[in-house]
Order: structure tokens, then sequence, then C-alpha cells
């Protein structure tokens, strides 16, 4: 009896685990495409997009039962999570790619995206990263200061200037200021 | 700067942000999750088993500890405790006297000198049928040891007028008292009494109340003035306690079976 029981009981967790993975692949399916547009803005290239989308949902779908349990919206937590992951991995490649001199050819083509050619595209990829990210979540995401603010874990005092700091860099790119 | 909000605006939803999702995108990002959902557990495995194995190492060495603590009893006058480092390990010493019901250690633990051994009589009391077992060692001296081998160790004094049966007296390099150790040429070693410094391994020594003692050794037998206590070892020996009725007075440790008369 007891075996049984042990037995029911596993096949109710594999069962769990089963319908768990399930939603995540189809959660992935479904938002996969708004993920990758959201990472190209973010990222500003289309390869760092796919790569950083990746990375993350790959993160939280190994954590995928703890993030239902929270019950915070899946989508509103992948994207906070790019946002700061992109902040994360451009500080770390920051660090590694500080050189003394440029190289005297470019040894690989830069990736150019569809936007190349857009004065405020090539501007806004100018810009650090987390004024990158600040200006993406106020226009692409519409998201108040607040919000912005709990989503990438700063204070609305650091939202203000680096949205600031950012409008006042692309304004002198644009030649609008 | 409204220009430059309309514009983003306007970016921001541009079609040619569109991104291009390969067919096998959600499969891979699916392994992916589960081939890093592996990698943590197999992690979390990993740090589990060493955290057993060394909680087990951990567990393993403590009882060594403490009869090491005993067999390091240094002849105990507060000047040769004061010169002794503490053993970096103190507190799980003193963990381990305080979690081992019945720790079978006889002799003066050094850390008494600093006042860490946990005073443990109360939980002693739950002990009335254990019986007593621990080598007859004190500091580098031991009951048994030949005359010779306890010159060697630098422990023993100056000797002093040999009793009529024949018995040698020590004082030792830590107390002047002429006869701390007396020594047969037959048994070795039959007695060393203990500084009024010093402590057993259930924190009993000289100065410690009586019911204190026999919470601590249940099997202490009355012998006139003196609680006796049979210890477990080879060579037998027993703690003799000398006290007034109400406290201890004075503890020596003797061979059982020796033939020095007045040991």
């Amino acid at each position: 009896m007891t075996a049984v029981l042990q037995l029911g009981l596993t096949a109710e967790r594999g069962g769990g685990r089963a319908e768990a993975v399930g939603d995540f692949a189809e959660f992935v399916r479904i938002s996969m495409p708004g993920l990758l547009r959201y990472g190209h803005a973010l990222t500003g290239n289309p390869h760092d997009a796919a790569d950083l989308v990746q990375s993350v949902l790959e993160k939280v779908g190994s954590r995928w039962a703890s993030v239902l349990r929270k019950g915070d919206d899946p989508l509103a937590y992948v994207r906070r999570a790019m946002a700061n992951t992109h902040i994360s991995v451009w500080r770390r490649r920051r660090r590694e790619n500080l050189v003394a001199d440029f190289p005297d050819t470019g040894a690989v083509a830069p990736e150019l995206s569809r936007l190349d050619n857009e004065p405020l595209w090539q501007a806004l990829r100018d810009l650090p990263p987390r004024q990158r990210a600040v200006i993406v979540l106020r226009y692409y995401e519409n998201l108040s200061e607040a919000e912005i603010a709990k989503a990438l874990g700063i204070s609305c005092g650091t939202v203000k200037s680096q949205s600031s700091k950012a409008m006042a860099s692309l304004r002198t790119r644009l030649g609008k200021d | 700067m409204d220009d430059i909000d309309d514009e983003l605006r306007k970016l921001f939803n541009d079609d040619r942000l569109d991104v291009h999702v390969t067919p096998d995108a959600t499969s891979s990002v699916v392994r992916g999750a589960q081939r890093r959902r592996r990698r943590r557990a197999a992690a979390t495995g990993t740090f589990a088993v060493v955290a057993v194995i060394g909680a087990g190492i951990g567990l393993t060495q403590l009882r060594p500890l403490a009869l090491d603590s005993a067999d390091d009893l240094l002849p105990t006058s507060s000047s040769t405790a004061s010169t002794t480092p503490p053993p970096p390990s103190v507190s799980t010493y003193t963990q381990t006297v305080t979690v081992t019901v019945d720790p079978p250690v006889g002799g003066v633990p050094n850390t008494a000198q600093n006042g860490t051994t946990a005073p443990n009589t109360t939980k002693s009391s739950s002990t009335s049928t254990t019986k007593e077992s621990a080598p007859g060692v004190f500091g580098r001296l031991a009951l048994g040891m030949s005359e010779e081998d306890a010159l060697k160790t630098g422990s023993l004094g100056t000797a002093g007028t040999p009793t009529e049966a024949g018995c040698k007296p020590y004082s030792s390099v830590s107390n002047a008292d002429p006869s701390t150790v007396l020594i047969s040429s037959a048994k070795g070693i039959v007695r060393i009494k203990l500084p009024d410094t010093a402590r057993t391994s259930k924190n009993i020594g000289t100065g410690s109340k009586v019911t204190d003692l026999k919470n601590a050794y249940p099997s202490a037998a009355v012998n006139g003035s003196e609680l006796v206590v049979q210890m477990t070892a080879t060579p037998a020996w027993v703690y003799v306690f000398e006290n007034d009725g109400t406290a201890v007075t004075s503890v020596r440790m003797r061979l059982a079976d020796n033939d020095c008369p007045g040991a």
C-alpha cells in the first residue's frame, strides 16, 4: 500500500514537472517574437538580441516553477531580466575590451541592423546600456519612471537623471539642442 | 524634445525592429533550460554530498580531539597554562563536552584553565548508569609509567625521600608539592595529585561542591573522607576526591593496583 502510494506521488510530481515544462515551451513559443524585438531595441542588433533572449529564457526556464509561484507576470519578469542582464553583460564586455590602441583594421565586419541607416537608431546605439534601457522601457514599454526604477532596481532619481542624460545625448547627436 | 519623443515612439514601432525567429528557437531554449536545471541539481547534490562528508569527518574528529585534549593535560599551574596557547578548536571541544552526554575522558583538560569548558554537571546527572572510562594520563605523565620514562618527559621536579615501602615522591615542574607524583619501583607512577586549578573532564576539581561531584560521577563511592571513582582503563585507576563533606579539597589520580600505602 505504501509502495503504491509512493508511486502515485512520484507520478503526480513527474506529471507536474512535465506540465510545467510544457507551459514554459508554450510561453517561449508565444513570447519569443516580442522578446526578440524588445531585445533588438535593447541591444541595438539582432544577434545580440537573440543571444540575450536565449540566455535569459534558459535561466528563467530552469526556475520556471518558482517564477510561476511568485505570481509575477512571467513576460514582465523576463523583460526586466533582459534589461538587467543586458546592462550586466555590457559591463563585463566593457572591462574585457578595453585596449590602449585601436586595431589596425576591423577583423570582423560590423553587425548591421536594418535600422542602421536611421540617425536616431545610431544615436541610440551609442548610449550607455543603462541609459538605453531607460529609454527603451520608457518609449518601447511605456513604463512610468517608478516602474522603470522597479524593473532596473534603481531609484526614481536615477531613472530621471539617466533619462535626462540620454535625451540630452540624443538631442546633441541629432543636432537638435 | 517632443520631436525626439515622437521619433523614439515611431522607431520602436518600426517593423524593421522585428527579428526572425528560427524554427528550432523554442526547443533550443527549452533544452538549454533543462540543461541548466540538471547542472544546478548536480551542483546542489555535489554540495550536499561534500557537506555530509565534511560533517562526518568533523564528527569523527571531535571525539579524538577531546581525548587529545585530555592527553595534553599539562601540569597545571596558572603560569604554565598561560604560556600554552589554547588550541584553535577550543569552541569545538567545548561543544563536544556539552553535546556528549557521557564524555569518557579522564584527567583535566587544559581548556579548563581558560574557563572555556562548559559546566556540564547538570547534564551528567543523566548518566547514572555510565561506567567511567578514561586513560590515567595527566599531561605527559601516565599512571603506571616507569620512573625512567617519567623523568624523560621532563615533567618531574625534584625527588623527595623514598617512603618505607620504597616509593619515591616527586614534585612536578608546575607543582611544588614534593609529593605530587609518587613512583613505585615495581608499578611505576602510582599517584598524581592534581593542582587546585585543575578540573576533570566533568569540570570537577578542588573547590567543587560534593553534590556536583556526585552528579558528575554517580558511581563515586564513599571511603572515609574521600569519594572514589573507579575508572575503566588499562591499567585501572581511580579518582580520589578528598572532601570536607561540602566541597572537594583535593583530587588525585591513583593506580588501582599499587604497592604504595597511603597513595
